[in-house]
């Protein structure tokens, strides 16, 4: 608490960051201005303000006292504001404040020629997610809606539009529209991404190429979790390859949350991580799947997914999963035919349905010829056999040359 | 207190005459400058505007007044049924003894107002809780009645249910059973329009009417889904929730059909996991899984077993589409000397034997009766396609499921 501080260190205090702000605009020294904007950090020095503005009470008079940082009034007030009521733990108010006090950051950030002040601009914007999104758990917590976050949306579009214009500050539209992916992500509405990345891919004032890497990573990384909701392999794949590969090789956490999509986009595709992947980097929840994969095993697929059934709705790539039991069940078949070449190699290629049948029941799966015989056809007519069924016999016939083709990376026809 | 006016053009045209048959939502404009929504059933733009800005009168979070609550008697506010008395816009079961100047406080219901500043409302317009159940009520005896074509009816109970579900939503009414159990009615009853409008049209393109009324069941549904959700807190579950969550996926069964536009697998990340684990829930989820394989022979046998009445007028279109699926697989696979037995076919895909030889026929594939009078189905044939426009169902051989394709009433 701010018991130990006399008023007069509080007031020095005051000016003292008043004094900063205004020095470090006019150098327009970027990186330090945005060591003077950050609430979340909770540095020392930010929280002795806080105490102090607690304290003094009235920091507008002192703001007014002189011309060199008056002129600031209309972001550093509401700054002030959003500061003390952090300090107390009243984080809807303090969201509130610090809305207005960037909206007039943004307002000066606009005439300032150069992009001096990116960095602080992107500090600003972190703020405002975090803060929302902190704020909204107040809410939630007190019985009220939660609407910060949406706004912090809303003003995170007005930003991205300062931005979208042919100077040099345009270079950070990508950092902000990472900040809208990750509020649109917390709140479900996802198709709202859809309009800011329209922008981003179709705007001629922006290069991708230009943008820092890291956004770059970030951004492949949301729209490579989009394709995967909308099961667009081919283009998931794309995107979260290209998210790994540009990733920074020591952010662990980061290799993980990409390799927790890229994982299921690759199986969908027919490439099987290695186990030691897996263990590496914490996925063991796909262990089963990929071990049902090779053993063409359904009745461990179905118990990997039920076993891990909430964490993969949630992630959303469950229905992904699932799909691979067409794959699960051409390995099956194919480990049949194995078998029953090693036994008599000429006749190897005929497959009774009834020992399909006897196969699925050992993995007490009950299913009959008839089952068996729709199954076969749709792995024939998908390609995954190439051959065709004798209804009559009930005997399913595979080609002699490759009779089980490889995906190779190309998703199943439908 | 302002003399109340209403808007221009508030509730249609108002040239009467021959327009009162059945209350037209999508022509009343004021001063709305969009285009009518009956033309824009095609285009994509409608289809994502569900969850966007264009129909705020309709989704849950629009403007709201908190502190409005109605006091309107009636099923309709005086001063509207008047007006429309005066207009000659009053739809047929407004009419007292058919005369399309008189209605009555017993006839007339209030109309659904597509555009409406809120400054303007005040609370004798609004129908408060037990005035809203009361008027559903009553509506819903009159979709049960067969006094009227039943693309009358359904008009009539189509815009009289949505301003019912604007009523609640205006007045922020998001607690409480009885808000609940409204949606949970209206979403029936635009269910059963579902599948009645589909059945009782002859032409071979889905009517605008049925688009329509998919879209309104849809955001019914999304309004109910956001009322189960406020109310969690106080009453972690209702009844009905989970068949009614069932319902969503079982719309969303193929893939062309997304009414929400919105993925699946994004919608099942905020389900309670309770709701996911429910009866309901696993059988929809399990036909998804088979629709999605092409595993006709459980996903029919299933749905012939397990569908309740509503279910299944959702999952009906999707039959036709799994069979010819099957069909296709079958033909492609199948040993060319080796036709296959439509008896086989009635059996896997659940059609009557009578029935095979057309389905095949509208499939684009020939069949052939053999010396011994047996009828077959020559594989490997590359005129295959899949039945579009001809809309014709042929029912699944299912004594169970016999009384909902035969429409028996459904008690809403």
């Amino acid at each position: 608490m701010a018991s130990y501080m006399s008023m007069g260190e509080a007031h020095r205090r005051i000016t003292e960051y008043l004094n900063r702000f205004a020095d470090v605009v006019s150098y327009q020294d970027g990186t330090s201005l945005k060591h003077l904007l950050s609430l979340s950090s909770e540095s020392s020095s930010f929280l002795a303000l806080a105490d102090a503005l607690n304290l003094f009470q009235d920091a507008n008079r002192l703001i007014r006292q002189a011309d060199k940082y008056s002129q600031y009034a209309e972001i550093v007030a509401p700054l002030f504001r959003a500061m003390q009521s952090y300090r107390v733990g009243h984080l809807a108010e303090s969201y509130q404040a610090f809305e207005k006090s960037a909206n007039a950051f943004i307002q000066e950030f606009r005439n300032w020629e150069s992009a001096w002040a990116l960095e602080a601009l992107y500090v600003v914007v972190y703020e405002i997610r975090v803060l929302a999104e902190r704020a909204d758990r107040e809410l939630a917590s007190n019985g009220k809606t939660p609407e910060k976050l949406k706004a912090a949306g809303s003003f995170l579009m007005k930003v991205f539009g300062v931005l979208a214009g042919k100077g040099p500050k345009r270079v950070g539209a990508l950092y902000v529209t990472c900040q809208l992916f990750k509020v649109y992500f917390k709140l479900g509405t996802v198709h709202l991404c859809r309009s800011v990345i329209r922008s981003i891919e179709t705007a001629r004032i922006f290069d991708f190429e230009e943008f820092p890497v890291r956004d770059k990573v970030t951004y492949m990384y949301y729209t490579g979790r989009l394709e995967v909701l909308n099961e667009n392999f081919s283009a998931a794949d794309h995107k979260l390859s290209y998210a790994l590969t540009h990733c920074d090789p020591q952010s662990e956490a980061n290799i993980r949350m990409i390799l927790k999509y890229l994982v299921p986009v690759k199986l969908s595709i027919g490439i099987l991580p290695k186990r030691s992947l897996l263990e590496k980097y914490n996925l063991i929840e796909y262990n089963d799947i990929v071990l049902a994969m090779k053993r063409g095993d359904l009745r461990l697929l179905r118990q990997a997914l039920e076993e891990h059934e909430d964490r993969f709705l949630r992630s959303g790539v469950y229905l992904v999963l699932e799909k691979l039991e067409l794959q699960v069940y051409q390995r099956l078949v194919k480990k049949i035919y194995i078998i029953q070449k090693q036994k008599d190699p000429s006749k190897a290629h005929q497959i009774k349905l009834e020992v399909i049948v006897k196969a699925l029941k050992w993995l007490e799966m009950e299913m009959d010829l008839d089952e068996v015989e729709c199954i076969m056809s749709i792995l024939i007519y998908k390609n995954l056999v190439k051959g065709y069924f004798a209804h009559k016999s009930k005997v399913a016939v595979l080609s002699k040359q490759d009779p089980f083709p490889k995906l190779n990376g190309k998703p199943i026809n439908s | 207190m302002e003399r109340w006016q209403p808007q221009h053009g508030r509730w249609g045209r108002g040239r009467g005459r021959g327009r009162g048959n059945h209350s037209s939502s999508s022509f009343a404009r004021s001063n709305d400058s969009r285009p009518s929504t009956t033309s824009n059933y095609a285009t994509t733009t409608s289809k994502t505007s569900s969850f966007g800005i264009n129909d705020k009168q309709d989704n849950n979070d629009s403007e709201s007044l908190p502190n409005l609550i109605g006091t309107c008697p009636f099923m309709c506010p005086v001063d509207e049924r008047v007006q429309r008395e005066r207009l000659r816009d009053l739809a047929i079961f407004e009419r007292l003894e058919g005369n399309p100047t008189k209605s009555s406080s017993s006839l007339a219901v209030k109309k659904f107002c597509r555009t409406i500043s809120t400054k303007d409302i005040r609370d004798v317009d609004m129908r408060p809780v037990p005035v809203l159940e009361d008027t559903l009520n009553y509506l819903l005896t009159i979709f049960k009645s067969r006094s009227h074509p039943f693309e009358v009816i359904h008009d009539f109970i189509f815009d009289r249910t949505r301003s019912i579900r604007q009523d609640l939503s205006m007045q922020s009414i998001t607690s409480g059973d009885q808000s609940i159990r409204m949606f949970e009615r209206i979403v029936e009853f635009h269910i059963v329009s579902h599948y009645k409008l589909r059945r009782n049209t002859t032409d071979s393109n889905v009517s605008p009417m049925h688009y329509l009324n998919l879209e309104q069941l849809t955001k019914a549904l999304a309004s109910l889904y956001h009322l189960y959700d406020e109310n969690r807190k106080s009453n972690p579950s209702y009844a009905n929730e989970a068949k009614f969550y069932s319902f969503f996926v079982l719309l969303h069964l193929g893939s062309d059909h997304q009414p929400t536009g919105e993925s699946l697998s994004l919608w099942f990340r905020s389900l309670p996991y309770s709701i996911v684990k429910s009866k309901e829930m696993m059988f929809s989820r399990r036909l998804l899984r088979y629709f999605r394989f092409g595993n006709y022979k459980r996903f029919l046998h299933t749905t012939e077993a397990e569908a309740s009445c509503l279910q299944y007028y959702i999952i009906e279109p999707y039959i036709s589409e799994i069979r010819a699926t099957g069909l296709s697989c079958l033909n492609y696979g199948g040993y060319k000397l080796h036709p296959y037995p439509l008896a086989d076919l009635s059996k896997h895909l659940l059609l009557e034997e009578s029935d095979v030889e057309s389905f095949c026929k509208d499939c684009g594939l020939d069949t052939f009766t053999s010396d011994t009078g047996t009828k077959f189905m020559p594989t490997k044939q590359t005129s295959f396609c899949h039945p579009k426009g001809s809309r014709k169902y042929y029912p699944l051989v299912s004594e169970r499921l016999k009384p909902f394709y035969d429409e028996a009433p459904y008690r809403i």
